[in-house]
């Protein structure tokens, strides 16, 4: 079974088409990243009415409708620059339905931190330039670079094979990436004694093992889903308290005294 | 967790000890340790506790009755209470869950009576219960335990020690249940008297409690209705003590402080191991 496990869009989030040169291709894009995190709905406790967010101006406490919402810049404390739609629409990148590719590079050469979200690229109309664009992307083994907007951003972007299939990535601009060597604590990081090394290294060594993301599973989720389950079959909850880690240190200890008392 | 213990833990990060910043977790993890060594001395004994659910430096309180909520599977014994005039419900500890489900209920001290269920008026266990009075203290308590145990030693009996973890000192005789409360009171009140008249610091009767820098022989201590501090049973003090069995040679130097909640649990030796192998009988004494 694939490590990857998240079930498929049935709709494409755009498309367009991905110009190299002269070439065109034309492209649909799918979410490949589903975020998973459980979020509850915020609803009165009483009678589990849901609740929603409004607008609310500060002066005087009116509901503001979207149609009078418009946007600005604090440049000082209260003091605001504020946009028209017609300013604002002329200072976003060109939407052009174009994913632009300039240049290839081996894809090692792009430093993963600035890896942002993934999309999977899939044909548009013509499935033929796709193979071709897609096999020779995997001859030369190197990553198409540009530039794409999604929705009002523009975004660094890296185009590559990924089980043959072509994935775009979408990269952090290097202002929104902190150099661990800039922060103070990390200056100020000892040499360890060479005895302290070797033993960390031996612990290393013993639990060195290949890496496996089916070790990890967000429990959180399914306890959720469960106790969905059970009170839609109308079961009681009996709460359970979470496993803090004193807990675990007392069911290690107990493990221990019942062991010692059974050979007794 | 579940299949370790029935006991649903709950609050585990109370401090119960603010001096030493104990918490509940610690106090629950110290009878996990000690379980083995304490249990065979709380079973088929109708325990009273001392809890302090705020810790010790709130009020805590004297609990004797089967506290409310207690879960099924908590044994209890049902007897009647002579100084509450009613039926009550004891909790009898024989097993860890029960002793776990206490120490999270925050019952620091456990107390045992001298007689087990059902035959609570047999006593099995004799006890001198030596109480100094300031400024006799620990020393003058360990001076009269060895005058007691030379005097036993003479009589045949074999006795055993362990510190109340306050200032006092008990000494247990393992007897055979066939003997009332009476017998055991006036045997101990028998041998203070004789102790009493050879030794100045050494006094046996209550109304000469308050004497300054003597060491009371606390007879009516052996009636089914009193109880002494548990082997291994925590002590609501600053320092986390235990009243803890001791070797005789413990005694020469003997700092109640030494024995906590810390390094009882490390300790490797268990002086009371045999306590109940060898029951004995009470001679006459003149």
């Amino acid at each position: 079974m694939s490590d990857l496990q998240a079930a498929p869009s049935t709709r494409s989030i755009w498309s367009g088409r991905i110009s190299i040169g002269l070439v065109n291709v034309p492209v649909k894009l799918y979410t490949m990243i589903k975020d998973q995190s459980f979020s509850f709905k915020l609803v009165r406790k009483d009678d589990a009415c849901p609740l929603k967010y409004e607008r609310v101006c500060t002066f005087d406490d009116k509901v503001i409708p979207w149609s009078d919402v418009g946007r600005a810049v604090e440049v000082r404390k209260g003091e605001f620059v504020v946009f028209t739609d017609e300013e604002l629409q002329s200072l976003r990148p060109d939407s052009s339905k174009k994913i632009a590719i300039n240049k290839f590079v081996p894809l090692n050469q792009v430093d993963r931190i600035f890896y942002d979200t993934s999309y999977i690229l899939a044909p548009d109309k013509s499935d033929e330039s796709y193979g071709l664009m897609l096999k020779a992307f995997i001859e030369k083994k190197l990553a198409g670079v540009g530039k794409f907007t999604l929705r009002t951003k523009e975004y660094p972007v890296i185009v590559y094979p990924y089980h043959d299939a072509l994935i775009l990535t979408t990269l952090r601009y290097g202002d929104e990436v902190v150099d661990p060597q800039s922060v103070k604590d990390i200056e100020n990081v000892k040499d360890p004694s060479k005895e302290e090394l070797k033993l960390a290294l031996k612990i290393i060594d013993t639990l060195t093992r290949d890496f496996d993301i089916k070790d990890f599973k967000d429990t959180f989720r399914e306890e959720v889903q469960k106790l969905v389950e059970k009170k839609m079959k109308g079961e009681t909850i009996v709460v359970e308290e979470p496993k803090a880690e004193e807990v675990r240190g007392l069911m290690q200890a107990l493990k221990e005294t019942l062991s010692q008392m059974q050979q007794q | 967790m579940k299949e370790l213990t029935k006991v649903h833990f709950t609050n585990l990060d109370k401090i119960l000890y603010p001096d030493l910043e104990i918490t509940k977790a610690q106090v629950v993890e110290y009878y996990i340790r000690i379980a083995p060594r304490m249990l065979s001395f709380l079973k088929n004994r109708t325990l009273v506790r001392t809890r302090y659910p705020d810790g010790i430096d709130k009020e805590g309180f004297y609990e004797k009755d089967s506290p409310k909520g207690s879960p099924e599977w908590v044994k209890t014994f049902t007897k009647f209470s002579e100084t509450s005039q009613k039926d009550t419900d004891y909790v009898i500890c024989n097993d860890v869950d029960t002793l776990l489900w206490l120490a999270n209920l925050a019952a620091l001290e456990l107390h045992i009576p001298l007689s087990k269920i059902p035959k609570t008026n047999a006593p099995d266990l004799l006890l001198f219960d030596l109480d100094p009075e300031l400024p006799a203290g620990i020393n003058e308590a360990v001076q009269t335990t060895f005058i007691l145990k030379e005097l036993l030693d003479g009589l045949g009996l074999k006795s055993y020690v362990k510190n109340s973890g306050k200032k006092g000192l008990h000494i247990i005789i393992p007897l055979i249940p066939q003997y009332s409360f009476d017998e055991t009171k006036n045997f101990v009140h028998r041998i203070g008297e004789k102790l009493a008249s050879k030794h100045g610091f050494i006094v046996s009767e209550r109304k000469q409690t308050n004497i300054p820098g003597k060491v009371l022989i606390d007879y009516p201590q052996n009636s089914e209705r009193s109880t002494m501090i548990a082997p291994y049973s925590l002590r609501a003090t600053r320092e986390a003590t235990v009243s803890t069995p001791l070797e005789w040679t413990e005694l020469t130097n003997l700092n109640p402080f030494n024995y906590n909640i810390f390094n009882l649990p490390k300790r490797e030796t268990d002086p009371w191991k045999h306590l109940f192998d060898e029951p004995q009988k009470l001679p006459k004494i003149d």
